[in-house]
C-alpha cells in the first residue's frame, strides 16, 4: 500500500499506460487510505468515493480500449474547495456558503477531468482562503502529517495534506498571497504559483480578482510540469487570462542548470526579516548546490519585503472586501472570527489608498522584472519558519506573516515552493524559486536539477 | 477616533450586525497600512492599469 500511497503522478502514468496498474485499484488504494487517515488529517471537506470509482471505470474502460488520453488519465487528483465542481457544493470551508452547489465545473476542472484524471473530493481550505487555522468552522481544520499536531499552512491546506499523506498524487490549490506555496512549504511538497493570467480563475471563488492564481501540487518537480500541463491555456472568458503559447513544461526538465544565472535574493530572509537558522541555512546551501552544478548564482537586491506586503495585503483587503460586504452586513455570524475580521479590514481602507497601492504594484512590478531582465530566475525564502503546532495560536498568527511570497503575487511572476531539507526535528524545511513572466520551464528546470541532487522529496511523513 | 470612525463606517455600509471593537480594530489596522504606503508615488510615473479595451488581436478584427 505504501508504494501506491507515495507514488508520483508521471511513474503511475507510466504504469496505467503500460496496463501495469489499474485506475479502479489504484483510486480503491487511495480511497481505502483516505479512509483509515483522515479522521486525524482532515485534509478533505468531502471525499467523492462513488463519483472517483465510476470515472476510475470508465478510464480503465478506455485505456484497456487502447484510448490512452495522457499522463492524467486514470491518475487520482483533489481539489481545494472553491473550485466548482459541477453538481457538488463549493463551501469555501465555510457556514456562509455551505449550500452552495456549482451548476458547471470550474475550466480547470474541466480540463482535468478531460485529461481523463480521477476526481476524488474536495479538500480543506482556510475560510474563503484568507487566514486560518479557525476552530469555529462547520469542518476542522487540516492538520499537517509532519509533526502529527502541526499547522499544514495554507490556505490551501487540504491540498498540503492530501500530498504529503499519501492520500493523492496531485492537487489544485490557489494563491493570492502565497496560499500555494505556503501548504507546500509546510507539508514538505511543491507547489507552484504560475505566471498571472497563466491558468483560468472562472469557476473559482474569488480571494482578490487582481491577485488570484490557481496552481498546482504535487509530491515533485516532475509531476508538477505535467499537472500545469494540463491546466495552462487562455480563457477568454477570464478577464486575467493571458493568450500566451503553452510550452511544453517536461521538455527542458533534464537539461540541468550549467550556465544558468540565478539571483539570490537574501535580504528577504536576512536583513527584512530573520530566517529561523535552519531555514537560512537550507537557502544558503541551495545555493551552493546550484553553484556545484554550474549555475552562476549572485546575490540581487529587490525592494524591501515590506513594500510588497503593504501592497499586496492592502488589494487583498479591499478586493475581498467588495466581495463579502453584503454577506457580512445581512449574515456575519455565519463567518468564522478569523476570516470575518481579516475581510473587514477592507472596509477602513480609503478608496485612495487602494489605488495608491495599485501604483506601488506598478512601481514594484517594474523594478522587479527591470532586476530579473538579465538573470534566469531568483531563489530565496518562502516561509522564515517551519511549521508550528496547530493549537499554537500565537505561533501560527506570528509565523503567517514571516514569508517572501507576496513579492511576487504583486509581481505576477511564476514561483515554486519545493522541499530543501528538514530540521533537527524532522520538520519540513523550504525554498523557492521564481521566473520571469510565463518562464515556468525555466524554474522548473533549475527545481529539478536540486530535486535530484538533493532527494529531499523522497522523504515522507515517519509513520505513514 | 478609531471607534467613531467605525461608527461612520457601520452607518455607510450597513454594518450594524458587527462588534463595534471589530470594525475599530479594522480602522487602526488600514491606518497603519496606509502610513507604511510610499509618499513619493507620482500621477505621471506610476500609472495603475485597471481598465483595458479588448485589443483588435483579442477580438480578430
Amino acid at each position: 500500500m505504501t508504494d501506491l500511497a507515495f507514488l508520483g503522478l508521471a511513474d503511475a502514468a507510466e504504469m496505467i499506460r503500460a496496463r501495469k496498474l489499474s485506475p479502479v485499484e489504484y483510486t480503491q488504494a487511495l480511497l481505502d487510505r483516505t479512509a483509515k487517515l483522515d479522521a486525524r488529517y482532515h485534509a478533505y471537506i468531502r471525499p467523492t468515493p462513488d463519483l472517483a470509482l465510476a470515472a476510475a471505470r470508465q478510464a480503465e474502460g478506455e485505456i484497456m480500449a487502447g484510448r490512452w488520453k495522457g499522463p492524467l488519465h486514470g491518475v487520482p487528483f483533489a481539489l481545494k474547495d472553491i473550485i466548482d465542481v459541477a453538481g457538488l457544493p463549493t463551501t469555501a470551508h465555510s457556514k456562509v456558503l455551505i449550500d452552495n452547489v456549482a451548476s458547471t465545473d470550474a475550466p480547470v476542472t474541466a480540463r482535468l477531468k478531460a485529461a481523463g484524471g480521477i476526481m476524488m473530493g474536495k479538500l480543506a481550505t482556510h475560510e474563503f482562503a484568507i487566514g486560518g487555522p479557525s476552530f469555529d468552522l462547520p469542518w476542522p481544520p487540516a492538520v499537517n502529517p509532519w509533526g502529527g499536531k502541526h499547522f499544514p499552512g495554507g490556505s490551501s491546506s487540504g491540498s498540503g495534506v492530501a500530498l504529503a499523506a499519501g492520500m493523492v498524487p496531485a492537487a489544485l490549490g490557489t494563491d493570492t498571497g502565497g496560499s500555494v506555496r505556503n501548504p507546500a512549504s509546510m507539508c514538505g511538497i511543491t507547489g507552484l504559483k504560475p505566471t498571472y493570467g497563466r491558468v483560468s480563475r472562472r469557476g473559482v471563488l474569488p480571494l482578490a480578482y487582481s491577485l488570484d492564481h490557481v496552481g498546482p501540487m504535487t509530491r515533485n518537480v516532475r509531476d508538477n510540469a505535467l499537472l500545469l500541463q494540463v491546466l495552462a491555456g487562455h480563457d477568454p472568458e477570464d478577464p486575467g487570462s493571458a493568450d500566451v503559447e503553452v510550452p511544453n513544461y517536461s521538455a527542458d526538465l533534464e537539461r540541468g542548470v550549467k550556465g544558468l544565472k540565478i539571483g539570490l535574493i537574501r535580504h528577504f530572509y536576512a536583513e527584512d526579516m530573520q530566517a529561523h537558522p535552519d531555514q537560512a541555512q537550507a537557502i544558503e546551501h541551495a545555493a551552493l548546490v546550484l553553484r556545484d552544478l554550474g549555475a552562476e548564482v549572485r546575490e540581487i537586491r529587490l525592494a524591501p519585503l515590506e513594500d510588497y506586503s503593504t501592497c499586496v495585503r492592502i488589494i487583498i483587503r479591499c478586493e475581498a472586501y467588495a466581495i463579502h460586504r453584503r454577506w457580512l452586513a445581512e449574515r456575519p455570524g455565519d463567518y468564522g472570527d478569523l476570516a470575518r475580521q481579516r475581510i473587514l479590514d477592507g472596509a477602513a481602507v480609503s478608496s485612495a489608498d487602494y489605488i495608491d497601492a495599485l501604483r506601488l504594484r506598478a512601481r514594484l512590478t517594474k523594478r522587479t522584472l527591470e532586476a530579473m531582465a538579465p538573470l534566469d530566475a531568483a531563489l530565496t525564502a518562502s516561509s522564515m519558519d517551519p511549521t508550528c503546532r496547530i493549537d499554537d495560536a500565537e505561533g501560527c498568527a506570528r509565523a503567517y506573516p514571516r514569508q517572501a511570497r507576496q513579492p511576487f503575487n504583486a509581481t505576477g511572476q511564476p514561483a515554486i515552493a519545493i522541499p530543501a531539507g528538514f530540521t533537527q526535528d524532522g520538520l519540513p524545511l523550504s525554498l523557492q524559486l521564481v521566473g520571469n513572466p510565463f518562464q515556468e520551464a525555466m524554474i522548473y528546470r533549475i527545481a529539478q536539477a536540486y530535486e535530484r541532487a538533493t532527494g529531499w522529496t523522497e522523504r515522507h511523513p515517519p509513520d505513514l | 477616533m478609531d471607534k467613531d470612525r467605525a461608527r461612520e463606517i457601520a452607518a455607510a455600509e450597513g454594518l450594524t450586525k458587527l462588534d463595534e471593537k471589530q470594525l475599530a480594530q479594522s480602522v487602526a489596522s488600514g491606518r497603519e497600512l496606509a502610513e507604511k504606503l510610499p509618499k513619493d508615488l507620482h500621477w505621471s510615473e506610476e500609472i495603475a492599469l485597471i481598465f483595458r479595451l479588448p485589443t483588435p488581436k483579442d477580438t480578430g478584427r
